[in-house]
């Protein structure tokens, strides 16, 4: 199972392989152990025009065992490999975190931290041009919450697919995103929703959740949970894709918030290899914007040091390279504000479904 | 008491305490916190200068008790001689005085104002009388005396003198000698870079041969700070000899007076035996240079042909004046000092030869310590000392930090913004400047003042230390890299070998080719250790040919030559370079082999050396060591064999002196003058430093 074209465990295997051969071939001739790999920094992703997101640019980098650091990387990629096959085979699959765990016990070839386990999968994933899902590797982080009148089929741990209706199936939670989204696991039944939001905090979703707006709003409802997992990045691309709805991002007018919106439109740095199946380029920032803490005169704080120096940083990204972003940022730069979701409750609990959603959605012209 | 006598007497009275107020703040008593620390160290100074006159090595204890409202309790002990019953009056009570006024030698206090300061402080501050125990050695019993000071007549007021038997209160025995004083005035403790602690820290480091403890309690008792530096060297300061003036720091005041009380018959005799660094040769070209007649009697000379002689001191060489005046610390025990004080990684120290600026000799030591526990952000800390004595007040005003500041520190490691001020990192400097006559800027004797020839001294000294700590800092990152490369072609790599082979099923390459093109270095790899049983410092140096080619190579190693020490164990034989440096010339060390050179140090105590420097000769650079610089080794051959000569010409000139004088006394036929001249011959600094 893949995105795209679906890789058995043979292919996956040898993929894996042709890493270790790779190093195995250089000691051959005398030469040190070394994996070749792009550039994964901001520098080295471009718009890739084709697909629409970014992705990798040209810049490789050869992680060779002339230093301790990365030969000890190289060694972690063979035990990583070793652990993989046997998952492959006997038919099991880890968390990120129980793979740095059991690293545990590969000696010198431990990690020090999870992240250094979390970055090398990802690079073993480039370099093989396979996903996690294919090393039955499974994130940490749980999927988005989603209520509203969409119905998936879900295989469930006997192996029998269950239907369940987003809205009358599901408590107020809603229904759990699983971390596999792909065919083999979630399929993609019936919807009668007009388009779909996307809610970054908790909060804002419940309230929306408790005033009943995927109902009178026609919409399925998605509480992203901060910087979306990829699961929940790539259940948005999918109902975009396969049913043709716009995404909505609705979150906090901060600087944070917009590299949500940019990872969900144009894909994050670190995930630039799979962009093209994760990034929705139809997604449409929907607020809170710069405009609307003036429009609405809501209440704002004071941007710190730290927030005016990812606003700085993000004029420089190519993914906020565009007019509109770019306005956006700079009139937040001139007023010096940020504002949250939640501060639209200034007038009132129903303000935001009775007043602000329609009137932002009348302006891309939907109306309800 | 009649009128008249009645105010000249109100007035010495006033005039006494006045004195005192009117110079408070040079006498160090200006403010509270200040008033503390100036009591402590006139009685620390007192009692090293005690002790080293006796010969003893010190113990000196400090207590500080606070009491109501601001007053304090001061006690200090110590282990010296004591002083004797009938001394005790005037050494307490009586300003302005002290033997040191009167001898050119280095000696810490030189004020004078001393002790008594304290009993005349205390009774003005609170009233209270000055408590002494005095122990002499021969005597039974020791003497126990409460001081006041009657101002009127600058005199101490003895009160309930009494003898008894000391009994230390923690071992219930008797104490042979020293002395305890116990008073209480007003002041202020604090913590800090001007307080008590850091005074005794800084004294104890230039000290190494003393113990001192202190020990600080609140109101109720409770101990709020304290300290204890134990001593880390048996060995006192060497007794230090008095010297005639030399002819470069003479004014005309002071050689028109000399000429004056001179009992001598000639010039060239009064110019030999009333100067130091005058031979009979410098006697006879600054008299023909001044255009003056051997023969003149010096009391006949006037003052136009005595500033003729002062310019021409200047125009003749003369021989330095004699050092045996001058106690440098020595750079292996201002190490240990440092080192038992500040916990670092590094230290490196360097006492330079004495030297002379206007005819007074100087001599500077520096120590520098890295790494450890140093705060790595801030400035670095400056302990500066004169004579052995801590300067810790206006830093910025003083030629010891102006010196230490004009070094472009970022060339040696230290983070140097702008290239101005102290530099930061996590470094500790010591400077120490001994001299007979240490110039202030001001008479609070905290700041030294310009003089160009001590600055220089201190900037040599400093970028000895600094290339010294360049070193280390580019020697550890060698080592942590060339740690580093073991690792990896040692473990990483054949893990990486086998590991791939197992996932691929196929035979494990060799990996000696990889390991050569990872590495393709020599490496040098230095151990220093102790052997505790034969105490015998061990020095183990290996070098690893990881290149593709054969590789032949001398290698020299620093070790600490002196008097004391001696090489041994060394089985590998080679030969002496120089002083202090050893040179191994090794067989071909062929590629993928690794050899070793072992020695051992005879005459060191543990952790005398613990560091050293490996370089080497040949083609191809050493991980690890440094290319041997043929310019500085022929430097250090120089100097070598320059100090060699000089000890031989003041032996052969020793030698000689005698036999001019008594050619000189049989033509004059007057023997018993000579005798009679020699003798008086010697100056007193507190006549020479009148004018």
């Amino acid at each position: 199972m893949t995105l795209g074209k679906t890789k058995t465990k043979e292919e996956v295997i040898e993929a894996l392989h042709s890493v270790a051969a790779e190093m195995h071939d250089k000691m051959l001739k005398g030469k040190p152990p070394a994996m070749t790999l792009p550039v994964r920094t901001k520098k080295n992703i471009q718009f890739d025009k084709k697909l629409q997101v970014y992705k990798y640019g040209k810049n490789k980098s050869t992680r060779d065992a002339t230093a301790l650091g990365s030969a000890r990387v190289l060694l972690r990629s063979l035990h990583i490999t070793e652990f993989i096959e046997d998952m492959i085979e006997s038919g099991k699959s880890s968390t990120l975190r129980e793979m740095y765990y059991i690293s545990e016990g590969w000696g010198n070839g431990k990690f020090g931290t999870q992240n250094e386990s979390n970055n090398l999968a990802e690079d073993l994933e480039i370099v093989t041009k396979c996903i996690r899902e294919d090393f039955k590797l499974r994130p940490e982080e749980d999927g988005a919450r989603i209520i509203g009148n969409v119905t998936f089929e879900e295989k469930n741990r006997k192996g029998e697919w269950m239907r369940i209706n987003c809205r009358d199936d599901v408590g107020d939670s809603g229904y759990g995103v699983p971390y596999n989204v792909e065919s083999e696991k979630l399929r993609l039944v019936e919807h009668d929703i007009d388009f779909v939001m996307a809610v970054e905090t908790g909060g804002m979703f419940d309230r929306l959740v408790e005033n009943g707006f995927d109902e009178e709003a026609r919409c399925a409802i998605i509480h992203l949970k901060g910087q979306p997992a990829r699961s929940t990045r790539r259940i948005m691309k999918r109902m975009s894709d396969e049913w043709k709805k716009p995404i909505l991002v609705f979150a906090d007018c901060d600087p944070w918030s917009f590299r949500i919106f940019a990872s969900i439109a144009y894909g994050a740095i670190k995930t630039a290899h799979i962009s093209e199946y994760l990034a929705t380029n139809e997604a449409i920032y929907l607020g809170i914007t710069a405009d609307d803490i003036l429009a609405y005169d809501l209440p704002s704080d004071d941007l710190t040091k730290s927030d005016l120096g990812a606003l700085e940083s993000e004029l420089s990204d190519p993914r906020f390279a565009t007019g509109w972003w770019k306005e956006q940022i700079n009139l937040m730069q001139e007023i010096g504000k940020k504002a949250e979701q939640q501060s639209l409750a200034k007038y009132g609990l129903d303000f935001v479904t009775d007043t602000y959603l329609p009137e932002k959605l009348a302006a891309l012209g939907l109306k309800y | 008491m009649n009128k008249a006598e009645e105010i000249s007497s109100k007035q010495k009275q006033i005039a006494v305490s006045e004195f005192f107020e009117k110079n408070k703040h040079f006498l160090g008593f200006d403010s509270l916190q200040r008033s503390i620390i100036t009591a402590v160290k006139e009685s620390v100074d007192n009692s090293l200068d005690a002790c080293e006159e006796a010969r003893i090595l010190p113990n000196i204890h400090v207590e500080l008790n606070k009491q109501k409202g601001d007053k304090i309790e001061f006690v200090t002990q110590d282990n010296g001689p004591g002083i004797p019953r009938n001394a005790i009056e005037d050494v307490f009570g009586k300003f302005l005085l002290g033997s040191r006024f009167h001898a050119i030698r280095q000696t810490r206090g030189q004020q004078g104002i001393g002790i008594t300061g304290v009993v005349m402080y205390s009774q003005l501050t609170t009233g209270s009388k000055t408590h002494v125990i005095s122990k002499v050695k021969q005597e039974s019993s020791a003497v126990i005396v409460e001081l006041g000071l009657d101002t009127r007549k600058n005199k101490a007021i003895k009160t309930g003198e009494r003898r008894e038997v000391w009994i230390d209160k923690n071992t219930g025995k008797e104490i042979e000698q020293g002395l305890r004083i116990r008073t209480i005035m007003k002041g202020k403790y604090q913590k800090g870079k001007q307080s008590v602690h850091q005074y005794l820290r800084m004294t104890s480091i230039v000290n190494p041969h003393a113990s001192i403890s202190l020990i600080v309690r609140d109101k109720d008792g409770n101990i709020i700070d304290q300290g204890n530096w134990p001593r880390t060297t048996e060995r006192l300061p060497r007794v230090v000899s008095e010297i005639r003036p030399h002819p470069h720091g003479i004014h005309l005041g002071t050689l028109q007076r000399m000429l004056r009380e001179s009992g001598e018959r000639k010039m060239t005799s009064f110019l030999r035996h009333n100067f130091s660094g005058v031979s009979m040769r410098a006697a006879r070209e600054i008299l023909g240079k001044a255009k003056i007649d051997e023969g003149r009697e010096p009391k006949r000379i006037k003052a136009d042909d005595a500033q003729e002689m002062l310019n021409a001191f200047q125009k003749v060489k003369l021989l330095s004046p004699p050092m045996d005046c001058l106690s440098p610390i020595d750079d292996l025990l201002i190490k240990k000092g440092l080192s038992k004080a500040i916990d670092s990684r590094f230290a490196s120290t360097v006492t330079r030869n004495p030297s002379v600026s206007q005819g007074n000799p100087f001599q500077i030591e520096v120590g520098l310590v890295f790494g450890g526990d140093l705060g790595a952000d801030g400035p670095i800390e400056v302990l500066r000392f004169a004579n052995r004595v801590p300067l810790m007040y206006q830093q910025g005003g003083c030629l010891l930090t102006k010196a230490l500041e004009s070094v472009d520190w970022k060339r040696y490691g230290l983070e140097h913004p702008g290239g101005r001020g102290v530099p930061k990192g996590p470094a500790a400097l010591l400077i120490h400047l001994a001299s007979t006559n240490v110039q202030f800027t001001s008479e609070a004797k905290e700041a030294v003042a310009e003089n160009e020839e001590v600055h220089e001294e201190i900037r040599k000294a400093l970028l000895e230390v600094g290339r010294g700590l360049k070193n280390h800092l580019k020697k550890s990152s060698q080592r942590k890299k060339a740690k580093e490369k073991f690792e990896l072609v040692n473990i990483i790599l054949p893990e990486i070998a086998k590991k791939s082979s197992e996932i691929l099923a196929r035979p494990e390459p060799d990996l000696a080719p990889v390991i050569t093109q990872i590495m393709n270095a020599v490496f040098c790899e230095e151990v220093l250790d102790w052997d505790k049983e034969r105490k015998i410092a061990t020095c183990s140096i290996k070098i690893y040919n990881y290149t593709a080619r054969a590789r032949a190579y001398t290698i020299l190693a620093k070790w600490p030559e002196n008097e004391d020490t001696a090489m041994v164990d060394n089985d590998r034989g080679g030969r002496k370079e120089t002083k202090g440096i050893w040179a191994w010339r090794l067989d071909t060390l062929n590629p993928g082999t690794c050899t070793t050179i072992k020695f051992g140090v005879s005459g060191l105590t543990k952790g005398d050396w613990v560091d050293t420097d490996i370089f080497f000769r040949g083609n191809g650079e050493i991980i690890g060591a440094t290319r041997i610089d043929e310019s500085l080794l022929d430097e250090i051959r120089k100097s070598e064999a320059l100090i060699i000569a000089e000890k031989e010409i003041i032996k052969e000139s020793n030698n000689l002196e005698p036999l001019i004088d008594r050619a000189e006394e049989s033509v004059q036929k007057d023997i018993s003058t000579t005798i009679l001249e020699s003798k008086e011959g010697q100056l007193s600094l507190s006549e020479w430093e009148v004018e």
